[in-house]
């Protein structure tokens, strides 16, 4: 019988400005660097779109089914920065979901970085540490399951995030990797002892996330009724429905009827005796039916499913190697405020703007960049990061001489 | 067709987009007589068929207010000598349609049209209001809007050019079609394979030394980048009106030695300045295309455009600035000579973007315009 394993990704970044080198760029850096303008209009109409009208029928939903419907979050750190600077009652609203007891939690790093593909692992380690802090203060909880950013997966980042003591980690059920399996199981990882993989059944949460409103889908209108139907006949014992949170209300807009679809889901859903609803801390008990290697990145991004949205072209290799390059100047700096700053700039989303493949799939990086183009993307990156590189050499070079 | 410039004749867009065009007609079957005045050497045996009617002895933007010359009357009989030839002709060749470019030959169009009653398309490849900078010539105003009424069908290099003719002319818009122009991508070198013998970095400007072109702004963000960068070099290539102006005025802003003014440059040496070039900018304040940026792309050079540009309409692979905005163009400059990654990916993905406008298709799109007429 399985059990439907809802999660649920929570993220805005903070964007950067328009940074010109002909302007004074003497004075606070982060003002500099980040348009805190755009930041705050943007989770402000997504706050009143989605995050607050979607916790609202979430909590309602877990009182109707007294402790039968339960689903998961992971929430981004710099989402939970935003949420304190720009609308509390975002963050009370996920703290009432976090006290119904239905509601899991998972791990991630805090930056929303993709830090993991460091080749020195300490900053991977203290974000994901700076998360679990945040969790565990406002949410009071200790997560059990690991989800990387954009669900980047690799046997060795597997094998590091199973040695910091986590027992499941989240992963996209690709064919590439899973071959004629199933991704209804959980699995083991290549060259790990005990970790074990949530595949997310993409088909299926991509009905949602993506195809909901499309009219050309074959199954459109897609109500609760067949949705409900199509999961009662999955075999295995869990699904895994993954998608952004902001499928409701700001990707698929309140006039999809998106907002009726998820009202009536766990009804219809409770209506199959063989369905039930799960959180990945307690379906991480299962035993693991194979192994599964994934050798080179997977993720949850575009057709390709690998690290090209981030990492696919030269500009964007050239300022993740630069932002990896500055680790030791930030540290040695030992200037919080400028950590900080580097550690936003790590933020995923900022090497997404860059990506230059041209198929269907930009679209969709068009719609979310703040730039006309990838080349603007580049320009005004790499300006802050020379910036930013330029004021860490000073710096490092005033406490020399004090020394 | 009735034209004024054909290469190796020509000093701008319009002759490279009636050379083309008619060349790919020739491939497509379409049979052109093209009628142009008469230059020094006699042209025989040529694709289309090349019917010099008199001698005009000037270009289009050249020596229009020169002494002793009466343009606007030499322009008007090269007209009516035209429109004579093609109804002289049309008793044995039987022509299905005119079409005409520009002012320069829309009475030749009207009045052929009245002679042989058949239909009249003409492209409207630039007006007066683009081309002149003290204020536009009332006369040819006069003839353009003539044209563009007078014609069946009108077609325009650009939506910007479309938008121009219906808020300034009144056109009616349901004539209008939009055909952009093209480039042969296989016809220019490409960057990396073209050796650079100094380590200079180098700006290229290529057009016509006149206001509407923007060449003031490129010298003026040539200045700012300058400030910040050394061993960088502008080529401004192109003769025109404002040359000595902008000569003086690099001195004024200190940049003379790090300015080269190339003057009109030959085909010839086209590819060199565009593959030899780190960065191609188009600066114009008002271009109803602007072939050159397609051809830089198709040389992987890296562009920078100004938003009113036709071009800019159609492109990807770009930057793009408002002409005004000097700090923004001086600093995508620095930029595309700094980083090398940029550059050269820039430049990777322009060639790409290059091949989607080909001659070829301009050639479709211009007979799908004739089919709705004949």
């Amino acid at each position: 019988m399985p059990s439907v394993c809802f999660y649920f990704q929570v993220h805005q970044p903070i964007r950067m400005r328009r940074f010109s080198i002909f302007e004074d760029n003497r004075g606070d850096p982060y003002k500099l660097y980040f348009n805190e303008k755009l930041n705050r209009e943007v989770f402000e109409k997504v706050a009143r779109k989605c995050y607050l009208p979607t916790n609202s029928i979430m909590l309602d939903l877990i009182h109707k089914f007294d402790g039968r419907f339960r689903i998961s979050y992971s929430i981004t750190g710099v989402f939970l920065d935003q949420c304190q600077e720009f609308n509390p009652k975002v963050l009370d609203s996920f703290e009432d979901l976090a006290k119904t007891g239905c509601v899991d939690f998972l791990d991630e790093t805090y930056y929303h970085s993709l830090c993991s593909m460091f080749a020195d692992k300490t900053e991977f380690k203290e974000q994901v540490a700076l998360h679990t802090k945040a969790l565990r203060s406002f949410f009071k909880c200790k997560p059990v399951v690991f989800r990387n950013t954009e669900a980047l997966f690799t046997n060795e980042i597997a094998k590091l995030v199973e040695d910091m003591g986590y027992k499941g980690m989240v992963m996209e059920g690709f064919e590439r990797i899973l071959g004629w399996r199933s991704s209804n199981y959980l699995y083991s990882v290549k060259g790990c002892s005990s970790i074990k993989t949530f595949l997310r059944n993409y088909r299926l949460s991509d009905d949602v996330a993506y195809r909901f409103s499309a009219r050309w889908w074959s199954e459109y209108p897609l109500t609760s009724e067949k949705y409900a139907a199509w999961l009662s006949r999955c075999e295995g014992p869990l699904v895994n429905i993954f998608m952004d949170y902001e499928t409701f209300g700001e990707h698929q807009w309140e006039d999809t009827g998106i907002f009726e679809f998820l009202k009536k889901m766990p009804e219809e859903i409770l209506k199959y005796e063989n369905l039930d609803f799960k959180t990945p801390s307690e379906l991480v008990a299962l035993d693991p039916v194979g192994e599964i290697d994934v050798p080179t990145p997977l993720s949850w991004a575009d057709i390709e499913r690998d690290a090209s949205a981030w990492l696919g072209n030269e500009m964007q290799r050239t300022c993740f190697r630069m932002l990896e390059g500055l680790e030791p100047m930030v540290r040695d700096a030992k200037d919080d405020k400028l950590i900080r700053i580097w550690r936003l700039l790590q933020n995923s989303d900022q090497l997404y703007y860059l990506c230059t493949k041209s198929w269907a799939d930009g679209d969709v990086h068009k719609y979310f960049s703040p730039f006309d183009t990838p080349y603007d993307g580049f320009i005004n990156f790499m300006n802050i990061l020379q910036d930013l590189k330029n004021m860490l050499k000073n710096k490092v070079k005033l406490q020399e001489g004090k020394r | 067709m009735l034209g004024w410039e054909f290469p190796p004749f020509k000093s701008g867009g319009l002759g490279v987009h009636c050379y083309e065009l008619t060349r790919a007609f020739a491939s497509k079957g379409v049979e052109v007589d093209f009628y142009m005045p008469r230059t020094e050497f006699e042209m025989k045996g040529t694709t289309p068929k090349l019917i010099q009617v008199m001698p005009v002895y000037f270009g289009p933007y050249t020596a229009r207010e020169a002494y002793g010359v009466d343009f606007m009357g030499r322009v008007m009989q090269y007209n009516m000598h035209c429109a004579e030839q093609v109804a002289k002709n049309h008793r044995e060749k039987h022509y299905d349609l005119i079409h005409n470019h520009d002012w320069l030959t829309a009475k030749a169009g009207i009045l052929a049209k009245q002679k042989i009653h058949r239909p009249h398309v003409m492209t409207v490849h630039s007006t007066e209001y683009d081309r002149s900078s003290l204020g536009p010539n009332q006369q040819i105003l006069a003839i353009e809007s003539e044209g563009v009424h007078a014609a069946d069908r009108v077609i325009t290099v650009s939506h910007m050019m479309k938008r121009q003719l219906t808020d300034k002319f009144g056109a009616d818009c349901s004539r209008i079609r939009v055909v952009y122009n093209g480039v042969d991508p296989d016809k220019f070198k490409k960057k990396w394979d073209v050796k650079k013998y100094s380590k200079e970095k180098v700006v290229l400007f290529l057009g016509r030394m006149a206001e509407q072109k923007g060449p003031v702004q490129f010298l003026q963000a040539a200045r700012k980048v300058l400030s910040v960068m050394k061993n960088v070099r502008f080529v401004m290539a192109g003769g025109g009106d404002m040359l000595p102006y902008l000569i003086n005025y690099s001195i004024e802003l200190g940049i003379s030695d790090r300015v080269t003014f190339l003057g009109y440059i030959p085909e010839s040496q086209l590819q060199d300045a565009y593959a030899k070039s780190d960065v191609y900018v188009l600066p114009s304040v008002s271009e109803p295309f602007g072939i050159t940026a397609l051809e830089a792309m198709s040389s992987g050079t890296p562009i920078i455009l100004s938003k009113t540009s036709g071009v800019s309409e159609i492109t990807t692979h770009c930057l793009k600035v408002d002409f005004w905005d000097v700090d923004k163009m001086a600093e995508y400059i620095i930029a595309l000579l700094r980083y090398r990654v940029l550059n050269h990916t820039m430049g990777k993905y322009e060639v790409e973007d290059a091949r989607r406008f080909s001659w070829g298709k301009a050639a479709d799109e211009t007979l799908k315009v004739y089919e709705e007429l004949v």
